[in-house]
Protein backbone atom coordinates (compact mmCIF):
# COMPACT_ATOMS: atom_id res chain seq x y z
CA UNK A 1 0.00 0.00 0.00
CA UNK A 2 3.01 2.26 0.36
CA UNK A 3 3.21 2.53 -3.57
CA UNK A 4 -0.15 3.74 -3.52
CA UNK A 5 0.37 6.74 -0.85
CA UNK A 6 3.37 7.63 -2.54
CA UNK A 7 2.21 7.74 -6.16
CA UNK A 8 -1.02 8.12 -5.87
CA UNK A 9 -2.64 9.66 -2.94
CA UNK A 10 0.76 12.20 -2.47
CA UNK A 11 0.00 13.45 -6.50
CA UNK A 12 -3.78 13.82 -5.45
CA UNK A 13 -3.56 17.61 -6.66
CA UNK A 14 -1.86 16.99 -10.31
CA UNK A 15 -4.43 14.03 -10.73
CA UNK A 16 -7.29 16.92 -10.10
CA UNK A 17 -5.74 19.59 -11.89
CA UNK A 18 -5.57 17.14 -15.35
CA UNK A 19 -9.30 16.16 -14.47
CA UNK A 20 -10.65 19.64 -14.04
CA UNK A 21 -8.92 20.22 -17.48
CA UNK A 22 -10.81 16.80 -18.68
CA UNK A 23 -13.91 18.46 -17.27
CA UNK A 24 -13.34 22.04 -19.28
CA UNK A 25 -12.35 20.15 -22.29
CA UNK A 26 -15.14 18.32 -21.83
CA UNK A 27 -17.83 20.86 -20.71
CA UNK A 28 -16.62 23.08 -23.82
CA UNK A 29 -16.62 20.48 -26.31
CA UNK A 30 -20.93 18.99 -25.08
CA UNK A 31 -21.72 22.62 -25.23
CA UNK A 32 -20.62 23.34 -28.70
CA UNK A 33 -21.63 20.44 -29.95
CA UNK A 34 -25.24 20.54 -29.17
CA UNK A 35 -24.97 24.17 -30.84
CA UNK A 36 -23.92 22.66 -33.57
CA UNK A 37 -25.81 19.36 -33.82
CA UNK A 38 -28.81 21.69 -33.81
CA UNK A 39 -28.10 24.01 -36.23
CA UNK A 40 -26.77 20.98 -38.46
CA UNK A 41 -30.18 19.58 -38.52
CA UNK A 42 -32.45 22.21 -38.90
CA UNK A 43 -30.34 23.46 -41.51
CA UNK A 44 -30.55 19.98 -43.16
CA UNK A 45 -34.48 20.13 -42.76
CA UNK A 46 -35.05 23.47 -43.21
CA UNK A 47 -32.69 25.57 -45.45
CA UNK A 48 -32.72 23.55 -48.95
CA UNK A 49 -30.33 25.25 -50.91
CA UNK A 50 -27.67 24.29 -47.63
CA UNK A 51 -28.83 20.83 -47.27
CA UNK A 52 -25.83 19.02 -49.41
CA UNK A 53 -23.62 20.32 -47.75
CA UNK A 54 -24.81 19.36 -44.29
CA UNK A 55 -25.89 16.34 -44.51
CA UNK A 56 -21.87 16.25 -46.01
CA UNK A 57 -20.54 17.40 -42.88
CA UNK A 58 -22.52 15.37 -40.70
CA UNK A 59 -21.39 12.03 -42.41
CA UNK A 60 -18.06 13.15 -42.68
CA UNK A 61 -18.09 14.03 -38.80
CA UNK A 62 -19.70 10.69 -37.87
CA UNK A 63 -17.85 8.45 -40.16
CA UNK A 64 -14.37 9.67 -39.66
CA UNK A 65 -12.64 8.28 -36.18
CA UNK A 66 -12.21 10.79 -33.81
CA UNK A 67 -8.43 10.22 -33.89
CA UNK A 68 -8.15 11.25 -36.90
CA UNK A 69 -10.48 14.24 -36.85
CA UNK A 70 -8.53 15.36 -33.61
CA UNK A 71 -4.98 15.26 -35.65
CA UNK A 72 -7.16 16.95 -38.83
CA UNK A 73 -8.26 19.91 -36.56
CA UNK A 74 -4.89 20.27 -34.80
CA UNK A 75 -2.12 19.80 -38.16
CA UNK A 76 -4.77 21.16 -41.14
CA UNK A 77 -7.16 23.56 -39.57
CA UNK A 78 -4.22 26.26 -38.51
CA UNK A 79 -2.42 25.85 -41.45
CA UNK A 80 -6.54 26.08 -43.78
CA UNK A 81 -8.27 28.57 -41.61
CA UNK A 82 -5.40 30.28 -39.55
CA UNK A 83 -7.30 28.88 -35.86
CA UNK A 84 -7.60 27.01 -33.57
CA UNK A 85 -4.60 28.83 -32.33
CA UNK A 86 -3.62 26.66 -29.16
CA UNK A 87 -3.54 22.91 -28.62
CA UNK A 88 -6.79 22.81 -25.77
CA UNK A 89 -8.64 24.91 -28.28
CA UNK A 90 -7.73 22.16 -31.15
CA UNK A 91 -8.72 20.11 -28.52
CA UNK A 92 -12.10 21.09 -27.87
CA UNK A 93 -13.25 21.57 -31.05
CA UNK A 94 -11.95 18.08 -32.74
CA UNK A 95 -14.51 16.29 -29.51
CA UNK A 96 -17.24 19.09 -30.79
CA UNK A 97 -16.97 18.11 -34.57
CA UNK A 98 -17.61 14.48 -33.59
CA UNK A 99 -20.32 14.65 -30.88
CA UNK A 100 -22.34 17.39 -33.26
CA UNK A 101 -22.63 14.81 -35.89
CA UNK A 102 -23.68 12.53 -34.03
CA UNK A 103 -26.29 14.88 -32.01
CA UNK A 104 -27.66 16.10 -35.34
CA UNK A 105 -29.20 12.91 -35.95
CA UNK A 106 -30.34 12.45 -32.12
CA UNK A 107 -32.28 15.36 -32.82
CA UNK A 108 -33.55 14.79 -36.29
CA UNK A 109 -35.71 11.85 -34.79
CA UNK A 110 -37.09 13.97 -31.88
CA UNK A 111 -38.27 16.26 -34.45
CA UNK A 112 -39.42 13.40 -36.57
CA UNK A 113 -41.21 12.33 -33.67
CA UNK A 114 -43.57 15.14 -32.88
CA UNK A 115 -47.13 14.38 -34.56
CA UNK A 116 -47.15 16.60 -37.80
CA UNK A 117 -50.89 17.34 -35.64
CA UNK A 118 -49.07 19.87 -33.21
CA UNK A 119 -47.71 21.74 -35.67
CA UNK A 120 -51.04 22.05 -37.79
CA UNK A 121 -53.23 23.27 -34.70
CA UNK A 122 -49.91 26.16 -33.70
CA UNK A 123 -50.29 27.06 -37.08
CA UNK A 124 -53.82 27.11 -36.90
CA UNK A 125 -53.86 29.78 -33.90
CA UNK A 126 -52.16 31.75 -36.27
CA UNK A 127 -47.72 30.56 -34.45
CA UNK A 128 -45.03 31.42 -37.19
CA UNK A 129 -42.64 28.35 -38.13
CA UNK A 130 -40.01 29.85 -35.95
CA UNK A 131 -42.56 30.14 -32.99
CA UNK A 132 -43.71 26.70 -33.66
CA UNK A 133 -40.53 25.38 -33.72
CA UNK A 134 -39.50 27.47 -30.53
CA UNK A 135 -42.38 26.78 -28.50
CA UNK A 136 -44.11 23.58 -29.14
CA UNK A 137 -41.49 21.00 -30.88
CA UNK A 138 -38.32 22.04 -29.82
CA UNK A 139 -39.81 21.45 -25.85
CA UNK A 140 -40.78 18.22 -26.91
CA UNK A 141 -37.49 17.50 -28.54
CA UNK A 142 -35.37 18.45 -25.83
CA UNK A 143 -36.93 15.55 -23.18
CA UNK A 144 -37.28 12.69 -25.87
CA UNK A 145 -33.65 13.40 -26.66
CA UNK A 146 -32.14 14.06 -23.61
CA UNK A 147 -30.55 10.69 -22.15
CA UNK A 148 -29.09 10.22 -25.58
CA UNK A 149 -27.66 13.87 -24.91
CA UNK A 150 -26.48 12.74 -21.83
CA UNK A 151 -25.03 9.34 -23.27
CA UNK A 152 -23.29 11.30 -25.75
CA UNK A 153 -21.73 13.68 -22.86
CA UNK A 154 -20.02 9.63 -21.42
CA UNK A 155 -18.67 9.35 -25.80
CA UNK A 156 -17.09 12.86 -25.02
CA UNK A 157 -15.73 11.76 -21.82
CA UNK A 158 -14.25 8.89 -23.10
CA UNK A 159 -12.55 10.52 -26.51
CA UNK A 160 -11.35 13.42 -24.39
CA UNK A 161 -8.10 11.11 -23.19
CA UNK A 162 -7.24 10.99 -26.66
CA UNK A 163 -6.86 15.52 -25.94
CA UNK A 164 -3.58 14.42 -24.00
CA UNK A 165 -1.58 13.04 -27.60
CA UNK A 166 -1.40 16.88 -28.98
CA UNK A 167 -0.41 18.06 -25.63
CA UNK A 168 -3.65 19.19 -23.57
CA UNK A 169 -2.75 18.87 -20.04
CA UNK A 170 -5.52 16.46 -18.85
CA UNK A 171 -6.08 13.73 -16.68
CA UNK A 172 -4.88 11.14 -19.17
CA UNK A 173 -1.67 13.61 -19.82
CA UNK A 174 -0.78 14.35 -16.16
CA UNK A 175 -0.83 10.48 -15.21
CA UNK A 176 1.29 9.57 -18.66
CA UNK A 177 3.83 12.42 -17.15
CA UNK A 178 3.99 10.85 -13.40
CA UNK A 179 4.72 7.48 -15.16
CA UNK A 180 7.47 8.80 -16.78
CA UNK A 181 8.58 10.44 -13.75
CA UNK A 182 8.63 7.52 -11.61
CA UNK A 183 8.93 4.52 -14.39
CA UNK A 184 6.23 3.07 -12.16
CA UNK A 185 3.09 2.42 -14.28
CA UNK A 186 1.01 -0.13 -12.00
CA UNK A 187 -0.38 1.99 -9.73
CA UNK A 188 -0.82 5.47 -11.51
CA UNK A 189 -2.29 3.88 -14.99
CA UNK A 190 -5.09 1.18 -12.56
CA UNK A 191 -6.01 4.41 -10.49
CA UNK A 192 -6.34 6.76 -13.61
CA UNK A 193 -8.43 4.24 -15.31
CA UNK A 194 -10.96 3.72 -11.94
CA UNK A 195 -11.12 7.43 -12.24
CA UNK A 196 -12.29 7.56 -15.76
CA UNK A 197 -14.44 4.62 -15.19
CA UNK A 198 -15.90 5.62 -12.31
CA UNK A 199 -16.86 9.19 -13.64
CA UNK A 200 -18.67 8.08 -17.39
CA UNK A 201 -20.11 5.14 -14.92
CA UNK A 202 -21.37 7.76 -12.53
CA UNK A 203 -22.67 9.98 -15.94
CA UNK A 204 -24.18 6.74 -17.67
CA UNK A 205 -26.47 6.12 -14.05
CA UNK A 206 -27.65 9.53 -14.08
CA UNK A 207 -28.23 8.90 -17.41
CA UNK A 208 -30.32 6.15 -16.44
CA UNK A 209 -32.07 7.70 -14.05
CA UNK A 210 -33.35 10.97 -16.10
CA UNK A 211 -34.64 8.55 -18.94
CA UNK A 212 -36.48 6.52 -16.03
CA UNK A 213 -37.89 9.75 -14.39
CA UNK A 214 -38.92 10.96 -18.20
CA UNK A 215 -41.10 7.57 -18.75
CA UNK A 216 -42.67 7.88 -16.02
CA UNK A 217 -43.44 11.51 -15.81
CA UNK A 218 -44.15 12.17 -19.36
CA UNK A 219 -44.64 8.59 -20.37
CA UNK A 220 -41.51 9.08 -23.19
CA UNK A 221 -37.96 8.36 -23.40
CA UNK A 222 -35.93 5.06 -24.89
CA UNK A 223 -36.89 1.16 -24.07
CA UNK B 1 -2.29 32.40 -48.53
CA UNK B 2 -5.34 31.03 -47.54
CA UNK B 3 -5.39 29.45 -51.23
CA UNK B 4 -2.70 28.35 -51.36
CA UNK B 5 -3.22 26.44 -48.33
CA UNK B 6 -6.30 25.08 -50.13
CA UNK B 7 -4.90 24.10 -52.91
CA UNK B 8 -1.74 22.00 -50.80
CA UNK B 9 -4.49 20.09 -48.71
CA UNK B 10 -6.42 19.60 -51.78
CA UNK B 11 -3.63 18.37 -53.59
CA UNK B 12 -2.95 14.87 -52.39
CA UNK B 13 -0.45 13.84 -54.89
CA UNK B 14 2.42 13.59 -51.56
CA UNK B 15 -0.50 10.93 -49.89
CA UNK B 16 -0.30 9.54 -53.38
CA UNK B 17 3.15 8.93 -53.93
CA UNK B 18 3.10 7.16 -50.52
CA UNK B 19 0.28 5.09 -51.51
CA UNK B 20 2.24 1.52 -50.74
CA UNK B 21 3.06 2.20 -47.59
CA UNK B 22 -0.57 4.07 -46.29
CA UNK B 23 -2.19 1.21 -48.11
CA UNK B 24 0.05 -1.68 -45.68
CA UNK B 25 -0.62 0.67 -42.59
CA UNK B 26 -4.61 0.42 -43.26
CA UNK B 27 -3.75 -3.25 -43.37
CA UNK B 28 -3.09 -3.40 -40.16
CA UNK B 29 -6.15 -1.45 -39.06
CA UNK B 30 -7.94 -4.16 -40.82
CA UNK B 31 -5.68 -7.15 -39.03
CA UNK B 32 -5.80 -4.80 -35.43
CA UNK B 33 -9.57 -5.06 -36.21
CA UNK B 34 -10.72 -8.53 -37.48
CA UNK B 35 -8.27 -10.10 -34.56
CA UNK B 36 -9.98 -7.90 -31.77
CA UNK B 37 -13.68 -8.18 -33.29
CA UNK B 38 -13.11 -12.21 -33.06
CA UNK B 39 -12.08 -11.40 -29.42
CA UNK B 40 -14.98 -8.97 -28.22
CA UNK B 41 -17.54 -10.94 -29.67
CA UNK B 42 -15.79 -14.41 -28.07
CA UNK B 43 -15.88 -12.99 -24.39
CA UNK B 44 -19.00 -10.61 -24.83
CA UNK B 45 -21.05 -14.32 -25.52
CA UNK B 46 -19.56 -15.28 -22.09
CA UNK B 47 -19.63 -12.43 -20.25
CA UNK B 48 -23.72 -12.30 -21.34
CA UNK B 49 -24.23 -15.74 -20.20
CA UNK B 50 -22.53 -15.26 -16.87
CA UNK B 51 -24.60 -11.92 -16.51
CA UNK B 52 -27.89 -14.29 -16.83
CA UNK B 53 -26.71 -16.99 -14.96
CA UNK B 54 -28.95 -18.50 -11.83
CA UNK B 55 -25.95 -18.66 -9.83
CA UNK B 56 -25.29 -15.14 -8.05
CA UNK B 57 -21.34 -15.22 -8.21
CA UNK B 58 -21.31 -15.56 -12.14
CA UNK B 59 -23.90 -12.80 -12.23
CA UNK B 60 -21.89 -10.27 -10.04
CA UNK B 61 -18.69 -11.28 -12.02
CA UNK B 62 -20.39 -10.52 -15.49
CA UNK B 63 -21.47 -7.51 -14.41
CA UNK B 64 -18.34 -6.39 -13.01
CA UNK B 65 -16.91 -6.92 -16.25
CA UNK B 66 -19.99 -5.33 -18.61
CA UNK B 67 -19.76 -2.33 -16.08
CA UNK B 68 -16.21 -2.17 -15.59
CA UNK B 69 -15.22 -2.57 -19.82
CA UNK B 70 -17.94 -0.60 -21.46
CA UNK B 71 -17.16 2.65 -19.18
CA UNK B 72 -13.69 2.78 -19.87
CA UNK B 73 -11.90 4.92 -22.11
CA UNK B 74 -10.44 2.90 -25.21
CA UNK B 75 -6.93 4.75 -25.22
CA UNK B 76 -6.55 4.60 -21.04
CA UNK B 77 -7.40 0.77 -21.87
CA UNK B 78 -4.84 0.62 -24.21
CA UNK B 79 -2.30 2.19 -22.31
CA UNK B 80 -2.96 -0.06 -19.24
CA UNK B 81 -3.16 -3.12 -20.76
CA UNK B 82 0.22 -2.25 -22.82
CA UNK B 83 1.85 -1.24 -19.52
CA UNK B 84 0.57 -2.65 -16.47
CA UNK B 85 -0.66 -5.76 -17.67
CA UNK B 86 2.44 -7.30 -18.54
CA UNK B 87 3.82 -6.37 -15.42
CA UNK B 88 1.10 -7.62 -13.67
CA UNK B 89 1.14 -11.12 -15.27
CA UNK B 90 4.84 -10.97 -14.43
CA UNK B 91 4.63 -10.62 -11.07
CA UNK B 92 2.50 -13.07 -10.38
CA UNK B 93 3.87 -15.77 -13.11
CA UNK B 94 7.78 -15.14 -11.83
CA UNK B 95 9.03 -14.04 -14.69
CA UNK B 96 9.66 -10.94 -17.13
CA UNK B 97 6.36 -10.53 -19.58
CA UNK B 98 6.09 -7.92 -22.05
CA UNK B 99 3.62 -7.19 -24.94
CA UNK B 100 3.95 -6.96 -28.46
CA UNK B 101 2.23 -3.78 -29.12
CA UNK B 102 -0.09 -5.85 -31.61
CA UNK B 103 -1.15 -8.30 -28.86
CA UNK B 104 -1.96 -5.30 -26.46
CA UNK B 105 -3.88 -3.22 -29.28
CA UNK B 106 -6.19 -6.77 -29.73
CA UNK B 107 -6.66 -7.50 -26.04
CA UNK B 108 -7.35 -4.14 -25.25
CA UNK B 109 -9.80 -3.37 -27.61
CA UNK B 110 -11.41 -6.64 -27.36
CA UNK B 111 -11.92 -6.07 -23.46
CA UNK B 112 -13.66 -2.72 -24.12
CA UNK B 113 -16.09 -3.88 -27.31
CA UNK B 114 -16.81 -7.30 -24.80
CA UNK B 115 -18.32 -4.99 -22.61
CA UNK B 116 -20.77 -3.49 -25.62
CA UNK B 117 -21.12 -6.77 -26.86
CA UNK B 118 -21.85 -8.45 -24.11
CA UNK B 119 -25.12 -6.18 -23.47
CA UNK B 120 -26.46 -6.66 -26.87
CA UNK B 121 -26.61 -10.43 -26.44
CA UNK B 122 -27.67 -10.09 -23.10
CA UNK B 123 -30.83 -8.61 -24.26
CA UNK B 124 -31.11 -10.32 -27.71
CA UNK B 125 -30.76 -13.34 -25.18
CA UNK B 126 -33.79 -11.94 -22.49
CA UNK B 127 -35.73 -11.20 -25.51
CA UNK B 128 -36.41 -15.41 -26.10
CA UNK B 129 -39.25 -16.01 -24.37
CA UNK B 130 -39.27 -18.49 -21.45
CA UNK B 131 -41.62 -20.65 -23.49
CA UNK B 132 -38.86 -21.70 -26.35
CA UNK B 133 -37.08 -22.82 -23.21
CA UNK B 134 -39.46 -25.20 -21.61
CA UNK B 135 -40.91 -26.49 -24.63
CA UNK B 136 -37.04 -27.78 -25.50
CA UNK B 137 -36.61 -29.20 -21.74
CA UNK B 138 -40.52 -30.73 -22.45
CA UNK B 139 -38.64 -32.57 -25.73
CA UNK B 140 -35.60 -34.12 -23.40
CA UNK B 141 -33.04 -30.91 -24.32
CA UNK B 142 -30.06 -30.41 -22.65
CA UNK B 143 -29.43 -26.65 -21.42
CA UNK B 144 -26.41 -26.80 -23.58
CA UNK B 145 -28.22 -28.07 -26.75
CA UNK B 146 -31.02 -25.50 -25.96
CA UNK B 147 -28.24 -22.65 -26.24
CA UNK B 148 -27.01 -23.49 -29.34
CA UNK B 149 -30.30 -24.74 -31.01
CA UNK B 150 -32.98 -22.43 -29.90
CA UNK B 151 -31.71 -19.90 -28.26
CA UNK B 152 -28.27 -18.73 -30.36
CA UNK B 153 -29.93 -18.62 -33.83
CA UNK B 154 -32.40 -16.18 -32.74
CA UNK B 155 -30.30 -14.02 -30.27
CA UNK B 156 -28.05 -13.48 -33.64
CA UNK B 157 -30.45 -12.69 -35.92
CA UNK B 158 -32.10 -10.05 -33.30
CA UNK B 159 -28.78 -8.45 -32.55
CA UNK B 160 -27.02 -8.54 -36.35
CA UNK B 161 -28.00 -4.48 -36.61
CA UNK B 162 -26.51 -3.67 -33.31
CA UNK B 163 -23.68 -6.16 -33.88
CA UNK B 164 -22.63 -4.61 -37.05
CA UNK B 165 -22.97 -0.95 -35.95
CA UNK B 166 -20.41 -2.20 -33.12
CA UNK B 167 -17.81 -3.50 -35.39
CA UNK B 168 -17.92 -0.11 -37.32
CA UNK B 169 -17.08 1.50 -34.42
CA UNK B 170 -14.62 -1.09 -33.46
CA UNK B 171 -12.81 -0.55 -37.23
CA UNK B 172 -13.13 3.20 -35.97
CA UNK B 173 -10.95 2.89 -32.76
CA UNK B 174 -8.54 1.24 -34.47
CA UNK B 175 -6.86 4.10 -35.61
CA UNK B 176 -5.59 4.51 -32.06
CA UNK B 177 -3.02 1.69 -31.99
CA UNK B 178 -0.53 3.60 -33.63
CA UNK B 179 -0.39 5.50 -30.51
CA UNK B 180 1.17 2.58 -28.60
CA UNK B 181 3.52 1.96 -32.27
CA UNK B 182 1.54 -0.72 -34.25
CA UNK B 183 2.35 0.41 -37.60
CA UNK B 184 -1.36 1.45 -38.72
CA UNK B 185 -2.34 4.16 -41.14
CA UNK B 186 -1.74 6.78 -38.39
CA UNK B 187 1.58 5.95 -37.38
CA UNK B 188 1.99 5.94 -41.31
CA UNK B 189 0.99 8.97 -41.55
CA UNK B 190 3.14 10.28 -38.24
CA UNK B 191 6.35 9.12 -39.65
CA UNK B 192 5.96 10.23 -43.19
CA UNK B 193 5.31 14.07 -41.44
CA UNK B 194 8.33 13.83 -39.69
CA UNK B 195 10.08 13.69 -42.72
CA UNK B 196 8.39 15.32 -45.09
CA UNK B 197 7.20 18.15 -43.12
CA UNK B 198 3.82 18.46 -44.55
CA UNK B 199 0.95 17.47 -42.23
CA UNK B 200 -1.68 18.93 -44.65
CA UNK B 201 -2.01 16.79 -47.55
CA UNK B 202 -1.20 13.75 -45.43
CA UNK B 203 -3.74 14.20 -42.45
CA UNK B 204 -6.18 15.38 -45.32
CA UNK B 205 -5.52 12.26 -47.25
CA UNK B 206 -5.66 9.90 -44.32
CA UNK B 207 -9.26 11.54 -42.78
CA UNK B 208 -10.33 10.88 -46.25
CA UNK B 209 -9.38 7.38 -46.88
CA UNK B 210 -10.71 6.30 -43.53
CA UNK B 211 -13.94 7.99 -44.04
CA UNK B 212 -13.95 6.41 -47.32
CA UNK B 213 -13.46 3.31 -45.48
CA UNK B 214 -16.25 3.55 -42.29
CA UNK B 215 -18.88 5.46 -44.93
CA UNK B 216 -18.85 2.28 -46.83
CA UNK B 217 -19.00 -0.22 -44.62
CA UNK B 218 -21.85 1.76 -42.39
CA UNK B 219 -23.80 2.45 -45.64
CA UNK B 220 -23.81 -1.46 -45.93
CA UNK B 221 -24.31 -2.07 -42.23
CA UNK B 222 -27.63 0.58 -42.31
CA UNK B 223 -28.73 -1.47 -45.73
CA UNK B 224 -28.25 -5.11 -44.19
CA UNK B 225 -30.21 -4.09 -41.34
CA UNK B 226 -33.29 -2.70 -43.05
CA UNK B 227 -33.60 -6.02 -44.93
CA UNK B 228 -33.26 -8.03 -41.78
CA UNK B 229 -35.34 -5.84 -39.97
CA UNK B 230 -38.02 -6.44 -42.65
CA UNK B 231 -37.27 -10.19 -42.61
CA UNK B 232 -37.74 -10.87 -39.12
CA UNK B 233 -40.47 -8.30 -38.42
CA UNK B 234 -42.39 -10.05 -41.70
Amino acid sequence: MGNWERLVWNQREVLLEGFLVTLHVCALAFAAAILGGLALCLVRMHVRPLRPLATLLVEFFRATPIFVQLMWVNYVWPELFGWPNSFFTAGWVALALQSSGYLAETFRAGIEAVPRGQREAGEAVGMGPALVMARIVLPQVALTTAPAIVNQFTVIVKSSTLVSVITVQDLMFQSQKLVNVWYEPIEILTATAAIYIAFVFAVSACGKRLSDALRRRFGIGSG
Amino acid sequence: MFSEALRESVDLSLFWDYREVMLSGLAFNFHVFAASATAAIALGLGAALLRVAQALPFRVLGTLHVETFRNAPDYIMLVWVHFVLPLLLGAALGMRIEFHPFASAVIALGLVYSGYYAETFRAGIQSIPRGHLEAGRACGMSERQILWRIVMPQVVRRMLPEGLNQLVSLFKATTIVSLITVPDLMYRVSMVTATEMKPLPLYTGAALLYFAVVFAAASLVRLASERWRRRILA
